[in-house]
């Protein structure tokens, strides 16, 4: 599990906002819209704040099922969970 | 007379420490030899009235001297100003006092060498000796000691850097001028003790200069020659490291990168094996070099492949830069890309289909159908991958190889400098897809970052799928939130609303709150209004 420490630490490290991204994917879905500068920087919170919820509900599916790697299933029914609380 | 004098003196000026010093002064007096200060004292009177009629500016000073002459006795003076008290002091220490508090003045005359200031060398000498060896002693005592004080004392208060110049000239005009006096005097032991005493005082002094006036330029050599070899060490030391970590670690970074970027390619078994992955790679290189050599070397030593470049470099770039950040050596990205473009000249044709079927229909809708293209596309990738080099390539390769492969092999080349925009996004949809996952890599990196477990890939592309849905999710509410308010720009408040539906945001917790909690300090300055000076503030409202 060295790598995975390691990785994880370099994951880390990327601290950024890909704003050209969330703006390209919302241009994508709404091109009629605008997106404004500061929202952007928002959007990616929200998107932190979303990717926070579904690991977290996904690790403890996992650890329900007593597993030590998670696997596709937790993730799926984490998702459903938290992709309805994100509905707003 | 002097006493008298000073008395007077005394009554002009100050009352407290004259006062006190005085007392003091009047109950030393009968043991001081001043008491003769016939000569001596005529001269220091002299000495002290046109210094005194000078220094109005510091009579206190003044003061001091007469006392210094007077107190002889006792440790001549215990200075001072500050303190009243006459106390015995050491002469090193009232000098050193009226060094440090009397003021500039000008140089000294031989009679200011007269000057009082007999502290230092009177302790040392014995004043009970005859008054004349006092005498003698104080002369010379008083040289250095008059001359600084009078050259402190003089012009008034000034730094004490002057102050000490002076002192310095003075010092060295009392050296020679106490070397007369001693001359004249026949005390050899106490001139002895005399010189004993200047040097005593000068050194420090000698030493303080130096400390003052210059720092010992060797050790900025030193610190310098030792601040860039640190330089070097440290900079030798991330260069190796870096590339050491780098290396274990670019395979799975590489790996999921390279999963990512290639579309529905998440299932990389092939690449599961991080530590293994760039020797299959490699390996994968040879055998695919074997396989098909022509186009691929071909392709790949060219690095300007401007037909095909433009739809792929867009996102093929930002996989390059990912992935020219991690792997080691460019032949390693060479072989990457090789091999990508091989995957990504079967999943382009796969792309082409489906993006067809995809963009035929409605954002709203394609979710759906891309979820089923892409679940169609990833078994049928994971099977071609798994196979990979071996079968699907020679079909697929080759007719899309050429424009493909050219491309590819110019992306890691010259990923930064040549990034131009997608000419056309109608040669396929990889250039929506490629970007679009190297976007969405970045929140998968997070969740299993946040997750602090192993995961499989499977499970991480399921994750792609709901940062997916969860985008459309979030595009939808944002619009509806515009279209509520108005307008259609969305704004920061869409988003404060947003969330707070969500349930993120409520009376316990603000946005700004959240803000500060998860995003970097230069997003924090951006989003949170903060006043500055100027009566300003940024970001503006």
């Amino acid at each position: 599990m060295a790598f995975s420490t390691t990785v994880s630490q370099r994951k880390h490290i990327k601290r950024k906002a890909p704003r050209g991204f969330l703006k390209r994917v919302f241009k994508r879905q709404k091109p009629h819209l605008r997106l404004e500068t500061r929202g952007d920087l928002l959007v990616h919170l929200n998107c932190l704040l979303f990717v926070h919820r579904l690991a977290e509900e996904t690790r403890m599916n996992a650890f329900e099922n007593k597993c030590g790697v998670i696997k596709k299933e937790h993730v799926q029914a984490a998702a459903k969970v938290i992709l309805k609380k994100s509905r707003g | 007379m002097a006493e008298a004098m000073a008395d007077s003196y005394d009554g002009d000026s100050e009352p407290t420490t004259r006062t006190l010093l005085r007392r003091v002064l009047d109950t030393a007096d009968t043991r001081t030899p001043r008491r003769r200060r016939s000569a001596r004292v005529g001269a220091q009177k002299a000495l002290l009235e046109p210094p005194s009629s000078r220094r109005l500016s510091s009579p206190t000073k003044m003061n001091v001297r007469r006392r210094s002459h007077r107190v002889r006795s006792f440790g001549r003076l215990a200075h001072v100003h500050t303190s009243g008290n006459v106390e015995e002091q050491t002469p090193r220490t009232l000098l050193k006092n009226i060094l440090l508090t009397a003021p500039e003045s000008s140089i000294m005359r031989p009679e200011s060498v007269v000057k009082p200031v007999p502290t230092p060398q009177v302790v040392q000498s014995s004043r009970r000796d005859s008054s004349r060896g006092s005498l003698e002693l104080q002369l010379p005592e008083l040289e250095p000691s008059t001359t600084l004080a009078l050259g402190l004392l003089a012009p008034g208060r000034r730094k004490q850097r002057l102050r000490l110049s002076v002192f310095q000239q003075g010092v060295d005009q009392g050296l020679p001028l106490s070397q007369e006096p001693r001359g004249n005097a026949s005390a050899s032991s106490l001139t002895s003790s005399l010189n004993l005493t200047f040097a005593t005082p000068l050194q420090p002094q000698s030493v303080q200069r130096p400390g003052l006036a210059r720092r010992p330029p060797t050790h900025r050599a030193v610190d310098v020659g030792a601040f860039l070899q640190d330089l070097r060490d440290t900079s030798l030391a991330l260069a190796s490291p870096g590339d050491s970590l780098r290396t274990p670690v670019a395979t799975l970074p590489t790996d999921t990168v390279l999963e990512d970027t290639q579309p529905f390619s998440q299932p990389l078994v092939g690449r599961s094996p991080n530590p293994g992955k760039p020797a299959q790679l490699l390996a994968g290189k040879a055998k695919k070099v074997d396989a098909h050599a022509v186009s691929f070397p071909n392709n790949s030593s060219t690095i300007s492949g401007e037909d095909g470049v433009e739809p792929l470099q867009d996102g093929v770039d930002e996989e390059a830069e990912e992935r020219m950040e991690e792997s080691l050596s460019v032949s390693e990205v060479m072989d990457t890309t090789g091999t990508q473009g091989s995957v990504r000249t079967e999943k382009s044709k796969r792309h082409r289909e489906m993006s067809e079927a995809v963009e035929a229909k409605e954002p709203e809708g394609s979710s759906g159908d891309e979820d089923i293209s892409g679940r169609t596309a990833s078994p049928e990738l994971a099977s071609s991958t798994t196979e990979f080099l071996q079968a699907r390539q020679p079909q697929f390769l080759e007719p899309a190889l050429p424009p493909r492969t050219a491309v590819l092999s110019s992306e890691p080349l010259e990923p930064l400098p040549t990034r131009l925009p997608p000419r056309a996004r109608t040669p396929g949809p990889r250039p929506r897809q490629d970007p679009h996952k190297t976007g969405l890599s970045h929140y998968v990196k997070l969740f299993s970052f946040y997750a602090k477990m192993p995961m499989e890939k499977k499970a991480l592309e399921m994750v792609e799928k709901c940062l997916d849905k969860y985008f459309q999710h979030l595009c939808d509410d944002l619009e509806v939130f515009a279209a509520h308010a108005g307008r259609k720009t969305v704004k920061p408040e869409d988003l404060e609303l947003l969330m707070r539906r969500q349930g993120l945001v409520n009376d316990q917790v603000s946005l700004h709150v959240l803000v500060e909690r998860y995003l970097p300090l230069e997003y924090r300055q951006l989003l949170i209004p903060c006043a500055f000076s100027g009566n300003s503030v940024f970001p503006a409202q």
